[in-house]
């Protein structure tokens, strides 16, 4: 309840920041959108305005189902990991909604103004989004600097350049092996009846 | 013979009952907002805003705010509502409306104020997208006819909000019921001078449904996908239910 309340809040708050977003979503107006967590499904209408409303519903036109790998990837690479959600039902509705959900921004100075001030918010702003860029920075680093260890000096893992040339090199003798065998057969075919005798 | 009701833990006769609350909101209704902040250590402007959060108000949309009283919510909704919206302020009770409605227009604000029962709403059938009853469905005579009349006047995909006094968490109820029957009319002696109205606050808290039966009592009303959440352990839960 409370959580279907707050997306609900927080997506019309988006739409509202993102110029156009809404009003893309106005001519699905009346169509039901149902977001599956698996462990809860939350429903809602687009209203006449373009906005979400929590809703009943029993068939839904549109199921979006944010897959494990969407929500790992979702602090780190943010409206770009959106692509690894299921999507299911109306596809105008879904490529309407795809569209949408990649042009949402939070403008984050523009909520923090009313409570601290234009000056501080756009401080507070540069300071959170230069602290996260070096989170993000910094994770990136670790993580490459563990691959690069265990591919190169470890090597218990390979390349992905290597793997790749490997399925190559895999597929080329199975082409090879199917080729030949084809060529025994035909030249097995060949061969009088009795002449291996 | 008329039928009874309680009234705090007394029995009453029905026809009694709106007369008996509405002397109690004619008293205390002068130091209503004060007492609110005293009693809830100001914890009820947490549990409105919350009440507004899970609204899902957008700018044009109508509200009624059954028992508005001294229009703490009507102020929040119109906020959500903004110009385009309409936010229709209801009380049976003309103290408590006179406090709400002179408060707004303090405020500069001049929304519709209503003197009208919530058990007979004087509006049409499917005409408002949100109705909420902040602590007023306990102090109402006929539950059930109260939550029909909210249900017929709300659209198709309208939203019922409750918030209302509730049954507190198990393990608080000796340290609940020492506030409540101890303190609560002590401080309404004292700040409000009034006594009996706070020990009839407490008494009737304790004399409505918990949550699980004002649950089933929207169910009945034709509410559908209802919902509730506790708010402070249980001393206050908010339903929520949908007109489908």
């Amino acid at each position: 309840m409370i959580a279907e309340g707050l997306i609900e809040r927080s997506l019309n708050h988006l739409l509202r920041q993102s110029p156009g977003a809404a009003e893309s979503l106005v001519r699905h107006a009346g169509a039901r959108v149902r977001f599956d967590l698996t462990l809860a499904q939350f429903d809602f209408r687009i209203a006449d305005d373009g906005c979400f409303s929590e809703a009943v519903v029993d068939v839904p036109d549109a199921v979006i189902r944010p897959t494990p790998a969407l929500l790992a990837r979702l602090p780190f690479f943010g409206r770009d990991s959106l692509r690894h959600a299921d999507y299911s039902g109306d596809p105008a509705l879904l490529a309407t909604l795809d569209r949408v959900f990649k042009q949402l921004a939070w403008d984050v100075e523009a909520d923090l103004a009313p409570l601290v001030g234009d000056i501080a918010a756009h401080r507070l702003h540069a300071l959170g989004r230069d602290a996260l860029a070096g989170f993000a920075h910094t994770f990136s680093a670790i993580g490459h600097n563990a691959s690069e260890y265990l591919v190169e000096e470890a090597e218990v893992m390979a390349r992905g350049v290597d793997v790749t040339r490997f399925n190559r090199d895999v597929d080329t003798l199975a082409d090879d092996v199917a080729r030949l065998e084809a060529r025994l057969n035909r030249l097995q075919a060949r061969l009088p009846e009795n002449a291996g005798e | 013979m008329d039928k009874t009701t309680h009234f705090g833990f007394k029995q009453v006769a029905e026809s009694e009952k709106a007369a008996k609350v509405a002397e109690v909101f004619h008293s205390v209704a002068a130091q209503y907002d004060i007492m609110n902040d005293l009693m809830s250590v100001g914890l009820h402007r947490l549990w409105k805003r919350f009440t507004v959060a899970q609204a899902g108000l957008r700018p044009g949309m109508k509200v009624l705010d059954v028992a508005g009283g001294t229009a703490d919510l009507t102020r929040l909704f119109l906020k959500e509502v903004g110009e385009t919206g309409t936010v229709l302020l209801t009380d049976i009770n003309f103290s408590m409306l006179r406090e709400g409605r002179d408060r707004m227009l303090n405020e500069g604000k001049t929304p519709p104020a209503v003197q009208c029962d919530g058990e007979r709403l004087p509006f049409p059938d499917n005409h408002f997208d949100c109705v909420s009853v902040a602590f007023g469905l306990r102090n109402m005579t006929h539950k059930d006819q109260a939550l029909a009349e909210m249900h017929r006047v709300l659209k198709p995909g309208g939203r019922l909000l409750v918030l209302e006094f509730s049954k507190v968490w198990k393990p608080l109820e000796p340290a609940y019921d020492l506030y409540s029957f101890k303190l609560l009319p002590l401080m309404g002696k004292l700040v409000a001078k009034d006594a009996a109205s706070y020990q009839y606050l407490a008494e009737s808290i304790r004399m409505h449904p918990g949550q699980e039966e004002l649950k089933a009592m929207m169910e009945t009303a034709g509410f559908a996908k209802v919902s509730y959440h506790n708010l402070t352990a249980g001393v206050v839960a908010l339903h929520k239910g949908f007109k489908v």
